[in-house]
């Protein structure tokens, strides 16, 4: 299986700059995730790779071959879209063989590639039907299977999911995942999910605004955000930011902001004292709630509930602690009520530092 | 009380039907009657009799007027379908330098009337020496604006993800219009076929200035030299000649008529 490279590449359409040096390699075999919000430019990353869209500058390589300025067709990558892009007047069998027919595969590999496809993905009753008599999460499998029977160098894959009922995507997440480690084809797999990318990626690219902010794998992302919009957008529900400064008070540092003061571990401090305002990263698992409060400790802060979301295994508990609010996930029994007077304690091997909207704490 | 609303909706409906198909049936009738017969009301013959085709067949040369109007009408219908679904395609669905201007091109020509145009194309003709040839009849009807309008609009809807997997599938632009898209747009592709056909079939005006040779003529035109110039000799006659130039657009719509009424009924493209 091949590499894919992306060489300083950029997109304008006429003056807006929706890709901006784009720098990116993607391993042999490796599942990738592009995630970020919309407007970020991870859809026209996968569509300049695919062909669908040109170059304004850079280089895309696939291995060696440069394929920068080659029609769709000659790439050798295979897409599903958002929406499957399956031709409503033709049957699944033809909608799988088209690509293969039209260029201009063996009858008899044809009917094998589409057997095994079909047969992976459980598609044989159907193979006769027209894509508008199949169900949403059947139409998905046979743009799946169309895109296999073609065996391409890299599977690209556009937000696949974000037509499906939210059970059906869960199931089909693992499909897909299951399918990509079983082929070990190359792919490249656009979501604005965050847990989709969370779940299936070997790596992950975060983008905002036409530019990566950060590559790694799910877990560095989610432990050592580079910056405040990574740590925003990774993990569910978000970080909690808070705006404060940091003093120096009895040879340690402290974070303090209005209605809350936090002692800063020392490894979780940068090595110069940030003097100007910082804004403190927690996430919400990372705090406890003791629904008793008896006055304000160290490393805890008071807050008074303003909302109880339970979800069954764990719950949600919305909390003001003094202007900011901020939300806390909890699998005690015990939950506050809401006006709870509160005692909530964070972790503060957990807790991250941004100043200028940059993570400096040096320990992940 | 809803039954005899009903009755009297169907009613209203079927004396409405009746005003409109009455004149028809009636001229179909009368071509089957004697002269005698014709003055009346009736809608069948007491006396049936085919005189009146077998007179208008033998006083000019009908025969070859029809094989001449099927000849341009289709060669119309297939050009208009064929070069303006590919113009729409462009204009729809692909980004090109002067796009624009071409559309504000297009809706421009609607703007002008025919009759505007008639004399400097009358001029042309003249002077490309096309007068009493087919080309004259045919080549400044190959393109359509309304018809490249019509379905730009319906190739607008047919979503891009369509296309992009017939590039990525291998197709070239013009085998995702014929493959793709064509088949996606029956309802507006038939659309335009009728009017079309129906309008270049019952053309008569441009017909009239520039062919003179009787071999030449299409049914109209030879049907309105014939009535006016008192070819016909009776009612009987003319109306068994408009039978000739009518039946073969009653036969397209027939056959076109599903895809006719879900386009007027603005169906789009599901799944």
């Amino acid at each position: 299986m091949p590499s894919v490279h992306f060489e300083h590449v950029s997109k304008r359409f006429g003056a807006t700059t929706v890709v901006e040096d784009f720098n990116l390699d993607v391993a042999e075999g490796e599942l990738l995730v592009l995630v970020g919000g919309s407007g970020s430019g991870k859809t026209t990353i996968l569509r300049m790779l695919a062909g669908l869209e040109e170059v304004t500058e850079g280089r895309i390589r696939i291995d060696d071959r440069d394929v920068t300025a080659l029609a769709p067709r000659d790439r050798d990558v295979a897409m599903v879209f958002q929406d499957y892009g399956l031709y409503p007047h033709m049957t699944v069998r033809e909608n799988l063989s088209l690509g293969l027919r039209l260029r201009k595969v063996a009858r008899t590999e044809i009917e094998r590639r589409v057997t095994w496809a079909a047969d992976m993905l459980q598609l044989e009753p159907l193979l006769d039907r027209k894509p508008k008599q199949l169900s949403g999460g059947q139409q998905q499998r046979v743009a799946m299977g169309r895109a296999m029977v073609r065996e391409p160098l890299v599977f690209l894959f556009d937000e696949p999911l974000s037509n499906l009922d939210a059970g059906l995507r869960a199931q089909m997440r693992i499909e897909i995942g299951g399918l990509q480690r079983r082929l070990k084809t190359t792919t490249v797999y656009v979501t604005h999910d965050q847990v989709e990318a969370m779940t299936l990626g070997d790596r992950i690219v975060v983008l905002a605004d036409g530019r990566i902010q950060q590559v790694g794998r799910p877990i560095d992302l989610y432990r050592a955000p580079v910056n405040r919009f990574v740590a925003g957008f990774v993990g569910t529900p978000p970080m909690n930011f808070v705006e404060g400064r940091i003093t120096g008070e009895n040879g340690g540092a402290q974070f303090n902001a209005d209605g809350m003061r936090f002692d800063m571990l020392p490894g979780r401090m940068p090595t110069t004292m940030p003097s100007g305002p910082v804004t403190l990263g927690i996430r919400p698992e990372d705090m406890e709630v003791d629904p008793q409060s008896d006055g304000p400790r160290n490393g805890s802060v008071a807050g008074r509930v303003v909302l109880v979301e339970r979800l069954g295994g764990t719950s949600h508990v919305h909390f003001d602690a003094g202007p900011n609010r901020m939300l806390a996930s909890v699998t005690n029994e015990r939950l506050p009520a809401v006006g709870d007077a509160i005692d909530v304690r964070i972790n503060g091997e957990r807790a991250h530092l941004f100043v200028d909207d940059q993570r400096v704490s040096s320990a992940s | 009380m809803r039954t005899l609303r009903r009755i009297g909706l169907y009613t209203g409906l079927a004396i409405a039907a009746l005003t409109f198909i009455y004149p028809f049936l009636w001229m179909a009738s009368a071509t089957f009657k004697p002269l005698s017969e014709v003055g009346t009301l009736a809608l069948f013959p007491t006396h049936a009799t085919l005189d009146n085709y077998k007179t208008m067949w033998a006083r000019a040369p009908f025969g070859r007027a029809l094989i001449n109007s099927l000849l341009v009408a289709t060669t119309i219908t297939i050009a208009v379908l064929v070069f303006g679904s590919i113009t729409a395609y462009a204009m729809a669905r692909l980004r090109f330098k002067g796009r624009p201007a071409l559309n504000a091109a297009t809706m421009g020509v609607l703007l002008v009337p025919g009759q505007l145009t008639l004399i400097p194309l009358y001029t042309l003709i003249v002077q490309l020496g096309w007068i009493d040839t087919y080309a004259a009849l045919i080549i400044p009807y190959l393109f359509n604006a309304t018809a490249i309008l019509m379905m730009r609009q319906f190739f607008l809807q047919i979503p891009q993800s369509l296309i992009d997997s017939a590039r990525m599938d291998g197709m070239g632009e013009l085998r995702i219009l014929f493959t793709i898209f064509w088949p996606l747009s029956k309802p507006v592709l038939s659309i335009v076929a009728i009017f079309t056909f129906m309008g270049s079939w019952n053309e008569v005006l441009w017909p009239l200035l520039v062919v003179r040779e009787q071999h030449l003529m299409t049914l109209p035109q030879l049907l309105t030299v014939f009535s006016l110039g008192g070819g016909a000799g009776s009612i009987g006659v003319s109306l068994a000649s408009a039978m000739v130039l009518v039946v073969p657009v009653v036969i397209a719509y027939a056959f076109l008529q599903r895809n006719f009424i879900e386009s007027m009924a603005g169906s789009g493209v599901k799944g």
